[in-house]
């Protein structure tokens, strides 16, 4: 008797709770709806926001995009205005007059005038270290206030790439002096105040934040009121949320790594209620080989080329990757500025790659599968990061390629940091990189070729190692157009033809959005969207 | 008894101070330079030299190792962990809220589990041999088999797509619980109510049983009898599963971004964040060695013979 009272007990309870939720729910959906007739987009994030600060680089760049803005914009036709309605450039490229729109203001309220510029940059320029990457934080000399609404930036050397840098996500932004602790901010900021077209509202960590539409933005007040950055860190879960409704955009995040797979997608658009809009190619993906290396084959140029012809792009493209990435043959597409430059195109040639081989003094021997030289292998290592599975996959499948040919590739998944650890010891033959991406593109990668973090192991070994150095150095302080354009030609050409960046294909940044979203459209980065342009039919 | 638990209590000292030590020669057992690691955390796109001997003087990583580990625990022991890399806020003020939400679905979790696993171990007992019973153990078998991220992705599409009953993620309400609990009630009941049958099993062949019967009690008095002495073995099982569970909610928080310990150690882990990885170690350490010391010490109470093993 006793037992039946139990069971009836558990029954009760079970039948109770189910009620509820199922009663509950409609009213959860209705939300749902009431949240999409009020255009509102969530969006699905891997991580938190993290830290806002500007001046930073843990936060995140799509957040950033949305709240901060620079003096000046990069786009598809060029440098445009934004926060400078107009700027001049000195006769001999130092000093750079910005005149500032005079009806902004920061979320805060306070206004935005030649003393927050001059402020925010001398904040980013006390913690200089950190922002080395960006040349320009080595050539500021100093920032002048000469009236309320202009303000002077004055360099040591000319630096033609000035404003595209300035134009980035980070670090010449601009955050409410209110918010600086200290006068400062490179030990934290109290608040997030920026100018740009979205206001950070609330945040949860590992939760949410949620973003509204600044109404009193300078331009015209976006259209999409509301934005929520929903954390979920398990891809399968952001298909079925994406699914039931609970967040309804998604898009590629800034490491490039896609949560959604193709497929997932692929049933999205077919459920009817979502579109896929792809950006054109933002980067190219590539394997880089270091030509210092000179104990290993890899120091020769005709090996890194019988490589290069050997990796078949077509099939990686399409199998591995699903046709979501283009097949690249050239370190830059040729959308990057300054990169179309009439290069020769290396096919996927395996029969070319073995005569190449062949002819300087690589033989098979004895039937053996491994080619030898002087008694040395053709034998060397592909570092991939272990947490892509698409890198693991194409580094499966060029290390059948490369064994074709009589090469043996030994594959080594490791972690992200560490890879970037053996960038800048030299300590690798070949390793799975990207380009910077368009905004920050010749320039940025180009730069990065003499610096010891990034790729000057990867350049030194070339014969024209020399040349190439000295190009790079004068077309960064070049203030002529037609010659900047000959010098990265030549650059280009350099290590196209010693084959030290093998291309392999071109990403792009993905977006899953509802059906009835328009307005949808890119930056020049990869890292962040222009949701302000974004509205509902 | 009292001494018992005085000396019991003492063995943790040493255990945890061990703990302590390996746990801060973590970040030194990385191949890479400490301070390089804090600076890829925040993102650095570029790492010079001079900003390395900046980092490293700016955390104390120029001292000596033993210096360091000395001044870590000093601080640790007053629950100040130190700084997150990722975005400097005190590590305490990030794993807090995380842990309380974190404990929040062990604790409920664990009551489902005890309840579940106790229901079913008696259940199964009691008809030992019989077709509710084998049934039961082979459904239970074929249920905590499933790997719990598929199990978990299953019932969302079916439960929250689907019928449209539940939220697929999160911790808004209630409602939010249900899910994750069932499907770590799954993976856990399954093992537990085995231990609730066998040890009712061994106490059904007791002598004091067949006494009962003889002496005409009830059987549902006897059944009383049995399931105490049962729960007592039980114990020191569930008292474990707090911290077991604890630790393993890695994969059904990811899963259900579920805001807790799990996510932002997998965050933590994969952006070399040290200072919460050192604290969420220290953290489930020291659970699993407070949790072992008390279930030793319920069991010792119940059972005197136990105080001597010390």
């Amino acid at each position: 008797m006793k037992k039946c009272k139990l069971v009836g007990l558990i029954f009760l309870i079970i039948s109770i709770l189910v009620a509820c939720s199922a009663e509950n729910s409609t009213s959860e959906k209705k939300e749902n709806d009431a949240a999409k007739s009020e255009n509102e987009l969530i969006y699905a994030s891997a991580k938190d926001i993290n830290d806002m600060n500007p001046h930073f680089y843990t936060g995140s760049m799509p957040a950033q995009g949305m709240v901060y803005e620079s003096l000046v914009e990069n786009t598809k036709d060029g440098i445009k205005p934004l926060l400078a309605e107009s700027w001049e450039v000195s006769e001999d490229g130092k000093v750079y007059t910005f005149f500032l729109r005079k009806d902004v203001k920061f979320h805060d309220g306070e206004p935005f005038n030649a003393e927050a510029v001059k402020k925010n940059i001398e904040a980013v320029q006390n913690n200089a270290e950190k922002h080395a990457w960006i040349k320009l934080s080595t050539k500021i000399e100093s920032v002048n206030v000469v009236d309320e609404h202009t303000v002077e930036l004055v360099l040591s050397d000319a630096y033609y790439p000035t404003l595209v840098e300035l134009s980035m996500t980070r670090p010449y932004v601009f955050l409410s002096p209110k918010d600086f602790k200290n006068g400062d901010t490179k030990d934290g900021v109290s608040g997030f105040n920026g100018t740009g077209p979205y206001i950070l509202t609330e945040h949860k960590t590992d939760e949410f934040a949620t973003f509204t539409a600044n109404e009193d933005y300078w331009n015209v007040p976006p259209k999409i009121k509301k934005i929520t950055s929903q954390v979920l860190p398990a891809g399968e879960t952001t298909f079925l949320a994406l699914q039931k409704g609970e967040v309804n955009f998604v898009f590629t995040d800034d490491r490039g790594a896609d949560s959604l797979n193709v497929e997932a997608m692929n049933q999205l658009v077919d459920s009817g209620d979502y579109q896929l809009v792809r950006s054109e190619p933002m980067n190219t993906k590539m394997i880089v080989a270091n030509s210092s290396k000179t104990d290993n084959p890899i120091s020769e140029t005709a090996v890194r080329e019988a490589i290069w012809h050997s990796i078949d792009r077509e099939t990686i493209s399409k199998d591995i990757f699903n046709d979501t990435e283009s097949v690249a043959h050239t370190l830059f597409s040729p959308n990057v500025n300054y990169a179309d430059v009439d290069l020769k195109k290396r096919g996927y040639d395996v029969k070319k790659a073995k005569e190449i081989l062949e002819k300087n003094g690589w033989k098979t021997e004895n039937g053996e599968e491994v080619r030898t030289k002087d008694g040395k292998k053709l034998v060397m290592e592909l570092f991939y990061d272990s947490n892509s599975s698409s890198q693991k996959t194409q580094a499966e499948f060029i290390q059948a390629s490369l064994k074709e040919i009589g090469l043996q590739l030994e594959i080594i998944g490791e972690e992200s940091t560490s890879i970037a650890n053996r960038r800048s010891t030299g300590d690798y033959d070949l390793l799975f990189n990207q380009t910077w991406g368009l905004a920050y593109d010749p320039q940025s990668t180009i730069a990065a070729f003499t610096s010891e973090a990034s790729y000057l192991h990867t350049t030194k070994g070339i014969d024209k190692a020399g040349e190439l150095y000295k190009k790079i150095e004068q077309v960064m302080v070049s203030t002529d157009e037609q010659t900047r354009k000959s010098l990265y030609a030549d650059i280009l050409t350099i290590v196209h033809e010693e084959a030290i960046f093998i291309p392999i294909t071109n990403g792009s940044v993905t977006v899953v959005a509802p059906k009835n979203l328009n307005g949808i459209s890119f930056k020049q980065t990869q890292f962040e969207l222009p949701f302000e342009l974004m509205n509902f039919k | 008894m009292g001494s018992y638990i005085i000396r019991r209590i003492l063995i943790t000292v040493p255990l945890l101070l061990t703990i302590s030590f390996l746990t801060f020669i973590l970040i030194n057992l990385s191949p890479l330079d400490p301070a390089e690691v804090v600076l890829q955390a925040q993102g650095v796109p570029e790492i010079t030299e001079d900003l390395l001997k900046q980092t490293k003087e700016q955390l104390g990583m120029d001292k000596p190792f033993i210096l360091q580990y000395f001044d870590w625990l000093y601080a640790t022991l007053q629950l100040d962990f130190g700084d997150s890399y990722i975005n400097s806020k005190p590590v305490w003020s990030l794993i807090g809220p995380a842990f309380l939400n974190t404990f929040k679905l062990t604790l409920v979790s664990s009551i489902s589990i005890i309840l579940i696993s106790i229901i079913l171990g008696v259940i199964c007992a009691l008809n030992e041999g019989k077709i509710l019973d084998k049934s039961v153990r082979g459904f239970s078998f074929f249920l905590t088999a499933m790997p719990s991220y598929w199990l978990a992705s299953i019932m969302i599409w079916y439960i929250s797509v689907k019928l449209d009953l539940l939220p697929t993620s999160g911790m808004e309400s209630y409602k939010s619980y249900i899910l994750p609990v069932i499907i770590i009630t799954i993976s856990y009941a399954g093992i537990y109510f085995r231990n609730v049958r066998t040890s009712m099993l061994n106490n059904l062949h007791e002598d004091y049983v067949l006494y009962g019967r003889a002496s005409g009690l009830s059987e549902w008095k006897i059944t009383k009898h049995i399931l105490r002495n049962s729960l007592q073995v039980a114990i020191s099982i569930f008292g474990m599963s707090i911290p077991i569970i604890l630790g393993s909610t890695v994969i059904i928080e990811n899963v259900f971004a579920w805001p807790g310990l799990g996510t932002l150690s997998v965050k933590a882990i994969l952006s070399r964040d040290f200072p919460i990885i050192q604290a969420y170690v220290l953290i489930l350490a020291a659970s699993f060695v407070l949790f072992n010391t008390i279930s030793d010490i319920i069991n010792a109470a119940m059972n005197p013979k136990l105080r001597n093993d010390l």
